[in-house]
């Protein structure tokens, strides 16, 4: 709706004043705003600093009879506390701006921010060293709050000397930087690097296997290593303090957040070990935390301050996004904040084009390009450091392995010719080599299967040779290359059968020919005849310039000479008859553009050729970043919860807020100590009713404000919502998704997102008892009280689950607290 | 015709201070025009008089009839899903039970009309393409049925339009996209649920208008009847297919946000007590009173079908018992200690089964088992499926006592080898998880607690006793707590590729229930009266509903089989593809379910012109630029802004659904679709409105009326894009009717769409072959 139209004549001095005092009669003011009001009724052009102060906001003092009044029609309908920019009270009247619906001139002689952290006039001098101490309460609390945290992280660090839970695998795979072998994971590279970089800090040379439950040898710093990954989760707990002064909580909720995650067996356990959690956690928290930074500038635009904040948080979104994909979640959370502060500043008339770009490119630059970039640069340093061969070669194009130390595929031969043994690559993305082997198919023609496989062994070597009709291969004539257009049979190495293909439907994917191995070296048919068709060329171009046929650079398809049909390995997996290697069919569809039936030459090998020079082959940064990235993504889909196998450790996402499911975190046996992943009861399960009753209040004050009651001010009402939304759509954001995605989910999927159930739950008693003027300062500490004890109480009972249980289980007393949790053995 | 300063500015730029600056040029030759009707073009006068309406009504409406009844007799075979709905007719006309995932409402009307026309319900509508005329098949009348409903939907949406203040011509152009669309006619043609779904869906979305009309004579008798009158048709719709819930739901959110508006008090100044009068009034009308309702069909259908039938082994026992000439009413019977009884896996269909074989000692993959006898689920009737129940504790002589109950404690004889079934934890076959059954020598002692397992009858009751074909049970192992599970996953060769038999950790798992199958032998005298037919037992009907509700939902749910004409929601709006619903290869006839492309894609362009006019107004409001006058913005966002809701929640929640879906789904939302075009085209041609629209009251704010004129744009555009409508709907009618048949190069041509999967197409020479 339009609001009214305003009549507002400042030409005449003396005229009826807009907004008069009217409105703030109806509360009673101390005293010592009288002043200020006489120079209302006088003069209109002098600005109000004077009412800077967080104190001096009339509305604070309002008693519960006014508080519940409605406003009544008002200029410009500015009523209700949602219309925070349009609120009466603190608009400063400047001739400048005659726009009374603008929001206030940013530093204009405002220093108070609409929501956020309260900024304070700095303290005279000290006198004494209490006071000194009294004053520095911001610096001395964290610091104490990091020296628990120190002592909660390291305790009994090293009491289990086995490889815990997932050390398995972040352990191998820092060990694969260490020994610069590539891999091939789920997960961006840049936690697993820094797990690397802390194993070399702290002299770990590499070697060991991280068997999982396997005992860690004398070689194996582990405790050290430990020791460095669990500093992220350290630094868990300052963050989440000055995250919550930040945004601007009491001190008694900057306390009970703190404490909460201090306090968190959750987050406690899974800091102290080698695992990428801990650094999630970390880089979600901080992101948070430079967001609320960054927030509270939101005044001083273009300043020092602002640009680092902002820059920091594109930063951390950066990290945590090459920590791992759920950071995307995190990430979201930053975009509607920005979202909703653009639509802002694209309604706010007073700011030029010149500023408007701005903004948008400060948030563009500072919050897409930086984390792009922070992406691609943990990539290229993955590559960079990774550059032997190793056991996640496959994954990759046959030219990205050309380049790994330890391939020897890059000084193979370079032209194809016939007589030539190679292995053919598949080059869809993540795509394998065509394979066969002695193994017949159970259904259709019931011939030696062909597939398509991940690893490398002999049965992926085929022979070129020329048709039946032809003269038989000649080891001593001419060199003949092979061509666009050659017709030629494919010789499986092993057992000599030829690549055939027939009108038998495909073992799973039924509308393609099926794809056998048929024959003999001497018997065969004109079914095994393949037409050679050139794509084109990575190094040479398109088909007209391919000349001959090179090594792992020229893109091929194999059209059968008799159907018509193409070679084609999809994505589907064989059945355990087919040991899950991919299925590999003739499909009848011509498409040039599916990746599925184009491959390349891999492994070459052919005495009679030179060998090729290795710097011919370079592959292209950008095209192996995205090759890495979406073969990343096809596993992560894969990771499907198997039916056939009922995995005791999964859980679903509604087990989590109310811990429905724990997890035990390594052996059970007696001897060694145990880690059972679950949170401090209180801190989950009052998290995530903080989060209902959050839902809940802003229902009921939804439904008052449009009964134009107030009950908060603009400001009051600004703060409320800018906090509960960002710990709501955090939570919201972090967790609803697990709903909808098809992998398997464990419980401490729900790690990160317990963190915005905290802050909510920072907020809620924030809103509801410590900022309460209600309540007398004597109940805000029996209410701070309270709480503090049954969150540090609850931790002491369940310590024993972070810092290990020695013993049989069974001694362990009391930790049973839902039946479903499988603590004991029974 | 258009006003010429359309972009107004609230506030003068700049600062010039004069208050006065901005005034109402604009509005004001607007107003002055059309404030009287008199003022505007010949045209509009002419169509917009009553009897003008009645007269493009009229003419709509005989067009519907005849292109929804022309050659409604053929085929006369069954077509696409006649198989299921047809099938249904006949079962009510029969009263026999059957299970279908959609409430019963239209199929109820179906079998009413079959009843009508004479049909004796014998007759299975077992395939596609089997002929009526040949069974005497009164199948005209039957489709006359939803013909009726679908050509009624035409001027319904006519009216809607009408009564939402659009001009005579724009509500002939929302109808005709309904009338000439060859989705909705071939639907409408066949036994089918859509159309009449459609038919009540429109009449709900009628009368809600007509209700949000009266709002300022709130109360009153026509307020309360069209109130009513909304939740009477929303019944309707809901209970005759389950998408009917959607149209549930635009209702419900259409009159939240009239309560949220109403709730304001500065607006309105209502008090509490006049809003919970008005909360109470919309609960009784659109939730108390169709939920009735709904019961109400129930009721009919439970009422109808008394008689055992095709959908019994769908529900539970004791609802099956209710049934007349239900086999379990008639044979079952209470199961005593020392039967011989056969056990099926009441989903898989498979008999607990032993033979003397054993476990192979170690598996392909490296595990090893007990090499214990193989116990497995065979599908086929055997002695090697005779079990004995064997008590665990000492038994009283008297029969009584001998009965097997609740929450005993048995063990399982296997007959032909005289051994016990058990458990233990070893690694079953196939899924290491779940742990192998196997048996063991009844002789031997040592492993009698691994014999032992607890009976639980599924939802049974204390001392219930179990009894064969009726009780479903699971059996849980005594120590370990697995229960006896199977699934469909066939053994290797040297089972016979029998289904593995395991131990599920899961004890309360759903698909670990087992029936007794048959009683072999047993030493309890021989009831004589079970010989006799039973009476029915009694259940309380909103047991039986919610059984059925519950049901309904689970196989909605599942069904997730793929289908060769299955489509994604992304293709509907554009019609990507369609539906096969009936072929004849001799005559090379085909009925192809699809719209007609250019009512479709209109609709489509409408829909993106919608979200592009409200997206723009929002951002230049945003930057104090108000391009669009109140009085149409209003429109655009309250008449067209409802179609649009109809036709989002209608279509979005498709995306969420993992069932399998088809295009007809989208119908629905084709008929929001064209009211939108409707609205937009208005929007287009002419910046002028019917305001107000809804009737005045005593309170009411009487503000200046005005008048919508198209001018002479409105009908030529009209009449252009009908005549294109009918022109493609011509194009396409033989793939509407089937008939006449095409030969391949016909269908090729009618192929405008390379994605439409249409038979009979001659073969394209070109290309490889």
């Amino acid at each position: 709706m339009r609001p009214d139209q305003v009549h507002i004549d400042f030409g005449t001095p003396e005229g009826p004043t807009p907004r008069t005092s009217d409105e703030y009669e109806q509360v009673s003011y101390p005293s010592t705003h009288n002043h200020d009001h006489q120079h209302h009724h006088t003069t209109h052009t002098h600005t109000h600093r004077n009412e800077g102060g967080n104190e001096s906001l009339p509305l604070h003092y309002m008693s519960e009879e006014t508080a519940r009044r409605r406003v009544a029609k008002g200029p410009g309908n500015s009523g209700g506390f949602m219309s925070g920019e349009e609120s009466e009270k603190d608009m400063p009247y400047d001739d400048t701006g005659k726009d009374v619906y603008s929001k206030m001139r940013p530093g204009a002689g405002v220093p108070r921010v609409s929501s956020g952290r309260v900024h304070r006039p700095p303290p005279p001098p000290p006198t004494s060293i209490t006071e000194y101490i009294h004053q520095n309460m911001d610096i001395v609390t964290p610091i104490f709050y990091t020296l628990l945290s120190c002592w909660s992280r390291f305790r009994k660090i090293g009491l289990n000397d086995h490889v815990v839970w997932d050390e398995a695998h972040f352990g191998k795979f820092g060990s694969y930087y260490l020994r610069r072998e590539f891999y091939f994971d789920v997960h961006p590279p840049l936690g697993k690097m820094l797990v690397g970089f802390a194993g070399a800090l702290v002299g770990y040379d590499g070697s060991f296997q991280f068997e999982s439950g396997a005992q860690y040898t004398e070689n194996v710093p582990y405790v050290a290593w430990r020791v460095v990954m669990s500093m992220f989760g350290v630094a868990l707990v300052p963050i989440a303090w000055f995250t919550a002064v930040e945004l601007g909580m009491s001190q008694f909720a900057c306390h009970v957040v703190a404490l909460m995650v201090l306090c968190d067996v959750g987050w406690l356990v899974i800091s102290r070990f080698i695992l990428l959690d801990s650094m999630l956690l970390f880089f979600t928290f901080t992101t948070v935390f430079f967001l609320a930074k960054f927030h509270n500038e939101q005044h001083h635009s273009f300043s020092f301050d602002w640009w680092m904040w902002l820059t920091l948080t594109g930063f951390s979104i950066g990290c945590v996004c090459s920590v791992k994909w759920v950071g995307l979640f995190v990430t979201s959370v930053v975009g509607l904040y920005t979202i909703e502060d653009l639509w802002e500043k694209f309604g706010d008339l007073r700011l030029s084009n010149r500023q408007q770009i701005r903004h948008w490119g400060a948030r563009i630059t500072c919050l897409i390009t930086i984390p792009i970039l922070v992406y691609m640069a943990s990539f290229k340093l993955h590559f960079m450091i990774l550059n032997h061969s190793g056991t996640g070669d496959a994954q990759m194009s046959s030219l990205f392995q050309a380049h790994l130390v330890g391939n020897d595929f890059a000084t193979n031969p370079l032209e194809v010719a016939y007589g030539s043994r190679i292995t053919l690559k598949n080059m869809g993305w993540g795509g394998g080599l065509l394979h066969s082997h002695v193994q017949t198919y159970p259904t259709g023609s019931e011939q030696q299967q062909v597939t398509c496989y991940h690893y490398k062994d002999n049965n992926n070597e085929w022979n070129i040779l020329p048709r039946w009709d032809e003269p038989a291969f000649d080891p001593n004539s001419d060199m003949r290359f092979l061509k666009h257009g050659d017709i030629i049979r494919l010789q499986h190495g092993p057992s000599t059968r030829n690549l055939h293909s027939h009108e038998v439907a495909g073992p799973i994917t039924k509308v393609n020919y099926e794809v056998s191995c048929y024959g003999n070296a001497t018997v065969g048919d004109y079914h095994d005849y393949w037409v050679v068709e050139v794509l084109d060329d990575i190094k040479q171009g398109k088909r007209e310039h391919v000349e001959k046929i090179h090594a792992l650079t020229t893109r091929l398809r194999f059209r059968h000479s008799t159907l018509g049909c193409y070679l084609h390995a999809g994505t589907v997996p064989l059945p355990q008859w087919g040991f899950k290697q991919i299925e590999t069919t003739c499909i009848k569809e011509n498409d040039p553009s599916d990746a599925h039936t184009i491959w390349n030459v891999e492994g070459h090998w052919n005495d009679r050729l030179p060998p090729a020079d290795a710097t011919y082959h370079k592959s292209p940064f950008l095209r192996d970043f995205w090759h890495l990235n979406v073969a990343m993504m096809t596993s992560n889909n894969a990771l499907m919860p198997d039916v056939d196998k009922e995995d005791i450790l999964a859980s679903v996402p509604t087990d989590w807020p109310l811990m429905r499911l724990g997890l035990r975190m390594c052996g059970w046996g007696d001897e060694i100590p145990k880690y059972y992943l679950i949170g401090t009861p209180i801190v989950w399960w009052g998290s995530f009713v903080a989060i209902i009753i959050s839902v809940f209040v802003l229902g009921a004050y939804l439904l008052r404000w449009q009964r134009k009651y107030v009950d908060m001010d603009a400001h009051e009402w600004g703060h409320f919502l800018y906090v509960g939304k960002i710990a709501f759509y955090g939570w919201f954001l972090h967790y609803i998704p697990f709903f909808i995605m098809g992998r398997v989910t464990y419980v401490h999927h729900y790690l990160p997102t317990l963190y915005f159930a905290v802050l909510m739950f920072g907020h809620v008693f924030d809103h509801f008892f410590f900022s309460s003027r209600r309540l007398s300062t004597k109940t805000k500490r029996i209410v701070f009280g309270v709480v503090t004890f049954l969150i540090v109480a609850n931790f002491w009972w369940f310590r024993g689950l972070a810092w290990g249980m020695e013993g049989p289980i069974n001694d362990h007393w009391g930790l049973q607290w839902r039946k479903s949790w499988n603590i004991y053995n029974i | 015709m258009s006003s010429d300063s359309t972009i107004r500015q609230r506030r003068v730029p700049g600062g010039s201070g004069q208050a006065g600056a901005y005034d109402q040029d604009g509005e004001d030759h607007v107003n002055t025009v059309y404030q009287n009707p008199r003022a505007r073009s010949q045209w509009e006068q002419l169509l917009d008089t009553p009897r003008a309406s009645m007269a493009v009504v009229g003419v709509l409406t005989t067009l519907a009839f005849a292109l929804r009844f022309y050659k409604i007799n053929h085929p006369d075979q069954v077509v696409f899903d006649e198989v299921h709905f047809g099938k249904f007719a006949a079962y009510y006309i029969l009263r026999e039970y059957y299970f279908d995932v959609h409430p019963p409402l239209t199929k109820l009307l179906f079998g009413l009309a079959g009843w009508f026309v004479g049909f004796d319900g014998n007759f299975t509508f077992d395939n596609i393409g089997d002929s009526y005329t040949e069974n005497h098949v009164p199948y005209v009348g039957m489709r006359a049925m939803p013909a009726i409903f679908g050509s009624l939907t035409v001027p319904a949406v006519y009216a809607i339009m009408k009564e939402s203040g659009y001009s005579t011509i724009v509500a002939a152009f929302s109808a005709s996209i309904i009338l000439f669309d060859n989705a909705h006619i071939a639907q409408s043609r066949l036994m089918l649920l859509d159309a009449p779904f459609i038919f009540f869906m429109s009449m709900t979305i009628y009368s809600y208008i007509r209700w949000r009309k009266l709002r300022y004579h709130e109360f009153s008798v026509e307020w309360w009847s069209w109130l009513f009158g909304t939740g009477f048709w929303m019944a309707c719709t809901w209970g005759s297919k389950v998408n009917g819930v959607l149209t549930v739901v635009t209702i419900g959110i259409a009159v939240l946000i009239d309560l949220w508006d109403m709730l304001d008090w500065k607006k309105n100044g209502y008090t509490m007590e006049h809003f919970w009068k008005h909360f109470g009034a919309r609960a009784a009308g659109l939730i108390a009173w169709p939920v009735v309702l709904y019961l109400i069909f129930f009721w009919f259908h439970f009422t109808v079908l008394i008689y055992s039938g095709a959908g019994d082994s769908f529900m539970s026992p004791a609802f099956q018992e209710t049934l007349i000439g239900n086999e379990l009413l008639m044979n079952s019977q209470d199961l005593h200690y020392y039967d011989i009884i056969t056990i099926k896996h009441k989903d898989t269909k498979v008999f607990l089964h032993s033979h003397p074989e054993t476990y192979p000692l170690r598996y392909d993959d490296g595990r090893i088992s007990s090499q214990g006898q193989q116990v497995t689920g065979y599908a086929h009737d055997d002695t090697n499926n005779h079990w004995q129940i064997i008590p665990t504790k000492s038994l009283p002589d008297w029969h009584q006592a001998r009965i097997v109950r609740h929450e005993d404690v048995i063990q399982l004889l296997h007959v032909n080898t005289q051994t016990l079934l058990m458990t233990h934890d070893v690694a079953s076959s196939l899924m290491a998880t779940n742990q192998e059954f196997t048996t063991w020598p009844r002789e031997d002692q040592t492993r009698y607690n691994d014999t032992l397992f607890h009976l639980e009858v599924v939802d049974g009751v204390i001392a219930e006793a179990w009894k064969s074909k009726s009780s479903h049970f699971r059996l849980v192992h005594v120590p370990t707590r697995v229960s006896m599970w199977t699934y469909s996953s066939q053994l290797p060769e040297w089972a016979f590729k029998q289904q593995e038999v395991n131990g599920n950790k899961n004890p309360t798992d759903k698909s670990a229930a087992w029936v007794v199958s048959d009683i072999l032998e047993t030493d309890a005298p021989v009831d004589l009266e079970n010989q006799q037919p039973k009476e029915p037992k009694k259940l309380g009907f909103f047991r039986k509903f919610a059984e059925l509700q519950v049901l309904m939902l689970q196989h909605n749910a599942g069904l997730t089989a793929s289908h060769p004409y299955a489509s994604g929601p992304i293709n509907w709006p554009f019609l990507i593809s369609g539906i096969s619903f009936w072929t004849e290869n001799d005559s090379q006839k085909q009925i192809y379910l699809i719209g007609n492309l250019i009512g479709w894609w209109a609709s489509v362009v409408a829909l993106s012109i919608y979200f592009g006019i409200v997206g723009a107004d929002l951002l230049a409001r945003r930057r104090d630029v108000y391009p669009v006058p109140d009085e149409v913005r209003n429109r655009l966002w309250n008449s067209a802004g409802f179609f649009v809701l109809v036709w989002a929640v209608h279509y979005l929640p498709f995306f969420l659904m993992g069932r399998q879906l088809f295009i007809h789904h989208y119908l629905p939302s084709h008929l929001a679709s064209a009211m939108v075009a409707g609205a937009v085209l208005n929007f287009v041609i002419s910046e002028t409105i019917n305001f107000p629209v809804s009737i005045a009251g005593r309170s009411t704010k009487m503000r200046p009326s005005q008048y919508a004129d198209l001018g002479i744009r409105g009908p030529v555009i009209t009449g252009l894009f009908i005549f294109a409508l009918f022109l493609m709907f011509m194009f396409l009618a033989p793939l509407t009717y089937g008939t006449p048949g095409l030969d391949g190069d016909t269908v090729n041509a009618k192929r405008l769409l390379s994605s439409w999967t249409l038979h009979f197409a001659a073969k394209v020479t070109d290309g490889q072959s």
